[in-house]
């Protein structure tokens, strides 16, 4: 090997300490970039092939009982595909072995073998149920902690149980697939209906279509029309949802959720730029001696250009191979986090090309254009400079003899400490020391602040971000501030409800609430999409809307409605007054839009009308199917307990409980959805946290080893190791609490940016921002915990220095 | 008449001025130098009379207020003061070999590599020759043994003589050496001169050498002194001290 290779590999191997700060402050950045360019490629292709690949339904109506006459008739209307009927329903189910209840839905197939929309993946044992057999989807498995072979206890709708084996289970990633909030699925025969009190009839069509399968417009077009003339046939349809083939429901929301965190991967390749520039630039400021070396000797600018070039792609090198196959594992990992909690399979482990090429792209890039600056000036810095060892001469100042002169800061340090001695605050000298040594290396104190400041602004914002998402999870509980919601599967005269609930203990009030589906249409009379319309008395004081614009339902309106926000995905153009036509019950109608409402919901379209004309139109006066009631205690134990007491007390009186839940339950879960995406930033903004104090325990140690004569003298006029360690880690310690009130302001803008990006996603609509204590609190102590740390160690080796080794330092 | 050959350097009226806060500092004033072929000369004088300096203008260190400084080496003329950093580099490392009072060896680098190294850069020699003609200079200054072993692990006197070697390895006409004894005790720093006569008896080398030491005088074939920027005082190249012939022959091994 020439010699100035071997010096380029000596160079890498020389100071351990120094090649692992850089080439982890590399691998951060590649592996974050890793991790999430790679999970991107996998979730976008698998979520959406994955769901292809189990026929998913292009259309699906919730609608009366049917029978297969019927279900032949829709199959042979034009633009259907195929089409299956099924039964879904709700029931309460616990394991042989437990009491407590959980709400499953039960799907009833009539062949399972046959079975062409909506296919479920065979997982283990038997999955063809015979009568009074179930086969339970992995999820539901794991929420009722039971195995294939276990028992289920289902409570039947006359308050008995019926005990079923779990013959087998499945993965079913197409029922419920655009709707994260779904409960888990059972399976059964059709012939096991009966043993449920069912009746042997369908109450959903899942249908494909037979051409555009992947064309939203021709889906909702066959939609329309096939309910249209069930509708007219006399079948009432309650809700018509429909779905691409080729497009996973939920992959809008996901793949807007990787891009934020794309943004935060290319943040941190940006700070861990910036601190691999602040390390090359102090490795060649130790360097510039042997640059004027071989200069002399002579090495010409090109020359010592290549070799530091090539120690950089070499540090690059070595980042990629801890980077790389790290990268690739973790976006694996958050791929198959990510198609867990959304129920669907990936095709298998595998290295995303595109990911690797971007990986290696900024392993090589970013080093190479952080240290192309550095570099050059250090390659082209003169013998004299480099031999004279002159930092700021090499730095590119003109070259002085005799005195300096004072600069403007160097004075206001003076002036300031001059200031303050004479009101008799005397700092100690050490402390003096670590705040003037603290801005001695501008240059590279505005590098680490960068870094350590972007980190915390964003770990801030994060914090805000939870508390702003779980804020507006609040708000929308101003819509269920009912303590439980009791739902019967057919209407009751409300009164009586009423009375017999008021009866029991801890009860305060009872509403009798009503609904009405309903489609919107376009100006051509074809669907656009179903609209769900929630009726309770228009004073209900269990809603307390967060209007947009307009004005709240009233008890004197006649087809008149507010509306939530995601209608206007539909009318973008959508304002309070406007005329929507709407088709009930197979009428078209004119309703107006009064009022426009925000509002979180991941199926369908949402509206409030007044329950005082919505009874008129359903034709049920003073009678009510959900009911709301206020109990005197609103935790969420209080509220499960009442549900669960709601539920007996009324199933023994003969009434057909549909579910009785607690009024929290749906938010709860609704907010553990959202912890999972907060986990995710957070485990960014970590990263990020990391390369900031990384960036500082780089600082700490380049700054020790340039002021190690000066450690020397210090030692030689008295300073025991503590002195000498308390200079260092008080000087981490300012640098650490400037980037803390630097990152203070930073995060406002932050936070705002982030909630704005992360509500489009989630909600689909922006949202109010909050802020909370508690992201400044946490990072306040864990920048005084990381300056600490990052100080320690070059702190231990500035004491452990003997006077004889400083002194003799070259 | 017989024709004078010309000087192996030669400064014209050499001046340097350095711009401070306190106002001008002339550091030379208008030097006039010839040095010629084989001579081994020195250049004595105190801390800041500018001898580090003038040395500086010889290799192109330093750049010159005004005058001139030509070098004629490798059979060319080289006006040092007009070439460019990049240029002079190169130029350096073929026509000149340094040496410095604090070795200046490349740390991480073995005895061999380092002297390997001014051959790597210029490509004087083919590579598979560089070895073995660093080999050839240890051996020339009796430390062909330590050849693979770091500088920390050798003493001062022989990491000069290492640096020696280095200065020697693309074979220049002109080696400049900057108080190459001054951290050497005396015994060492002898031998060093030892070595110095000898490129010069043997090998034909031009030497210019600095040093405070002017108890050194007599040790050059001439020398010269100098006081704030000015050379006050020269001795003839009459004055050339003989050596014994066993000294000249034989490089003695120092500690």
């Amino acid at each position: 090997m020439k010699p100035r290779w071997r010096k380029v590999f000596l160079d890498l191997i020389e100071n351990k300490a120094r090649t692992l700060l850089v080439v982890l402050s590399i691998a951060v950045g590649v592996f974050s970039i890793g991790v999430i360019a790679g999970a991107y490629a996998i979730i976008s292709n698998d979520m959406s092939a994955s769901y292809a690949a189990n026929h998913p339904a292009n259309i699906e109506l919730r609608m009366a009982d049917f029978n297969d006459d019927v279900l032949t008739s829709v199959r042979n209307m034009p633009g259907i595909g195929n089409a299956e009927g099924r039964r879904v329903f709700s029931i309460r189910v616990h394991p042989l072995n437990s009491t407590t209840w959980t709400v499953i839905d039960l799907v009833a197939l009539n062949d399972f073998p046959t079975n062409k929309v909506d296919l479920l993946t065979p997982l283990a044992g038997n999955t063809n149920p015979a009568k009074r057999q179930v086969v339970l989807e992995k999820d539901a498995l794991k929420q009722l902690n039971v195995r294939v072979g276990d028992q289920l206890v289902f409570e039947l709708p006359d308050g008995t149980t019926q005990t079923m084996p779990v013959v087998g289970a499945v993965e079913d990633p197409t029922t419920g697939a655009g709707d994260f909030l779904a409960p888990p699925f059972g399976y059964i025969s059709m012939t096991t209906l009966e043993n449920f009190q069912e009746p042997d009839l369908y109450n959903r069509v899942y249908a494909t279509v037979a051409q555009g399968q992947d064309d939203a417009a021709a889906i909702s077009k066959v939609a329309g029309d096939v309910k249209d003339r069930l509708v007219r046939s006399g079948i009432p349809v309650d809700r018509t949802l429909t779905s691409k083939t080729h497009e996973h429901p939920l992959a809008s929301t996901v793949n807007a959720i990787l891009g934020i965190l794309m943004a935060l991967g290319v943040l941190i390749v940006f700070l861990s730029s910036s601190l691999i520039a602040n390390t090359l630039n102090a490795l060649l400021n130790q360097h510039l001696r042997y640059i004027g070396v071989m200069k002399l000797v002579g090495g010409r600018n090109r020359q010592i250009f290549i070799m530091y070039l090539t120690l950089i792609v070499s540090f690059g090198a070595l980042a990629l191979l801890i980077a790389v196959p790290l990268g690739g594992q973790g976006a694996y990992g958050l791929a198959a986090f990510i198609a867990n909690e959304l129920r669907f399979n990936l095709l298998g482990y595998r290295i995303v090309p595109i990911a690797l090429v971007i990986q290696i792209l900024i392993g090589v890039l970013v080093p190479l254009v952080a240290g192309l600056v550095p570099v050059m000036n250090g390659s082209k810095v003169t013998v004299l400079k480099a031999i004279s060892g002159d930092l700021a001469r090499a730095e590119g100042k003109s070259h002085h003899r005799g005195p300096k002169h004072e600069s403007r800061w160097e004075k206001f340090q003076t002036n300031v400490t001059l200031a303050l001695s004479k009101r008799g605050i005397h700092i100690p000298r050490p402390l003096l020391i670590s705040l003037r040594n603290t801005f001695r290396r501008r240059g590279r104190l505005l590098l680490t602040l960068f870094t350590l400041t972007m980190g915390g602004a964003i770990f801030i914002s994060v914090f805000n971000v939870r508390v702003t998402l779980h804020d507006y999870i609040g708000a929308i509980g101003n819509y269920f501030k009912a303590d439980v919601e009791l739902d019967f599967t057919q209407p009751y005269r409300t009164h009586e409800i009423q009375q017999l609930a008021l009866q029991i203990p801890g009860v305060q009030s009872v509403e009798g609430w009503q609904g009405l589906s309903a489609d919107m249409l376009r100006p051509d009379g074809s669907t656009i999409d179903s609209l769900n319309i929630i009726a309770p008395p228009a004073q209900s004081p269990l809603v307390q809307p967060i209007l947009v614009s307009g004005r709240w339902i009233q008890p004197g309106d006649e087809r008149k409605l507010a509306i939530s926000e995601s209608a206007l995905s539909d009318f973008p153009n959508l304002k309070a007054g406007d005329f929507m036509p709407l088709k009930i019950n197979g009428r078209k109608e004119q309703w107006q839009v009064v009022g426009i409402f925000q509002f979180v919901g991941q199926e369908g379209i949402l509206a409030y009308a007044p329950l005082e004309y919505i009874s008129q139109v359903n034709d049920l006066a003073n009678q009510a199917v959900l009911f709301r009631i206020e109990t005197t205690q609103h935790d969420r134990a209080s509220q499960d307990k009442m549900a669960e007491t709601l539920d007996h007390y009324f199933r023994a009186k003969g009434f057909d409980v549909l579910q009785s839940q607690a009024g929290l339950a749906s938010l709860d879960t609704a907010s553990q959805s959202l912890d999972t995406l907060v986990t995710f930033l957070l485990i960014m903004a970590l990263l990020t946290a990391t390369v900031g104090s990384m960036g500082l325990a780089g600082t700490m140690g380049m700054n020790v080893l340039e002021r190690t004569r000066e450690i020397g003298i210090m030692r030689a006029i008295g300073a025991v190791d503590s002195i000498i360690m308390q200079t260092v880690i008080a000087e981490g310690m300012v640098i650490g609490l400037i980037s803390f009130g630097l990152a203070i302001i930073l995060s406002f803008p932050f936070t705002y940016l982030l909630s704005y990006i992360v509500s489009l996603a989630v909600f689909q609509t922006p949202i109010q921002t909050v802020f909370t204590f508690t992201g400044y609190l946490i990072w306040l102590a864990l920048i005084l915990v990381l300056s600490v740390v990052a100080s320690i160690l070059p702190a231990r080796s500035a004491a452990r220095l003997t006077i004889r080794e400083v002194l003799a330092y070259e | 008449m017989p024709t004078v050959p010309a000087p192996t350097i030669e400064l014209k009226n050499v001046t340097k001025i350095y711009s401070t806060e306190a106002g001008d500092f002339t550091a030379l004033k208008g030097i006039d130098l010839r040095v010629d072929q084989g001579e081994f000369l020195g250049i004595v004088g105190k801390s800041g009379a500018g001898k580090s300096t003038l040395l500086n203008m010889i290799t192109g260190v330093d750049h010159l207020t005004s005058g001139e400084v030509i070098v004629r080496g490798n059979g060319e003329d080289t006006s040092v003061h007009k070439l460019n950093e990049d240029a002079l580099a190169l130029w350096r490392g073929q026509t000149l070999g340094i040496i410095f009072q604090s070795f200046q060896l490349l740390p991480m680098l073995t005895l061999i590599e380092n002297v390997m190294m001014p051959i790597d850069l210029c490509g004087r020699y083919q590579a598979r020759l560089s070895r073995q003609r660093a080999t050839e200079l240890l051996t020339l200054v009796e430390l062909e043994d330590h050849a693979n072993k770091l500088p920390a692990y050798i003493s001062g006197g022989q990491q000069q003589r290492v640096a020696i070697a280095r200065a020697l390895a693309n074979d220049p006409p002109i080696l400049v050496a900057d108080e190459p004894t001054g951290s050497l005790d005396s015994v060492t720093a002898d031998h060093i001169f030892d070595v110095f006569e000898h490129l010069v008896q043997e090998r034909g080398k031009t030497i210019v050498m600095v040093t405070h030491d002017n108890s050194l005088g007599p040790r050059f074939t001439r020398h010269v002194q100098i006081a704030d920027g000015v050379l006050t005082e020269m001795t003839e190249p009459a004055e050339r001290i003989k050596r014994p012939a066993s000294a000249k022959a034989k490089v003695r091994r120092t500690k």
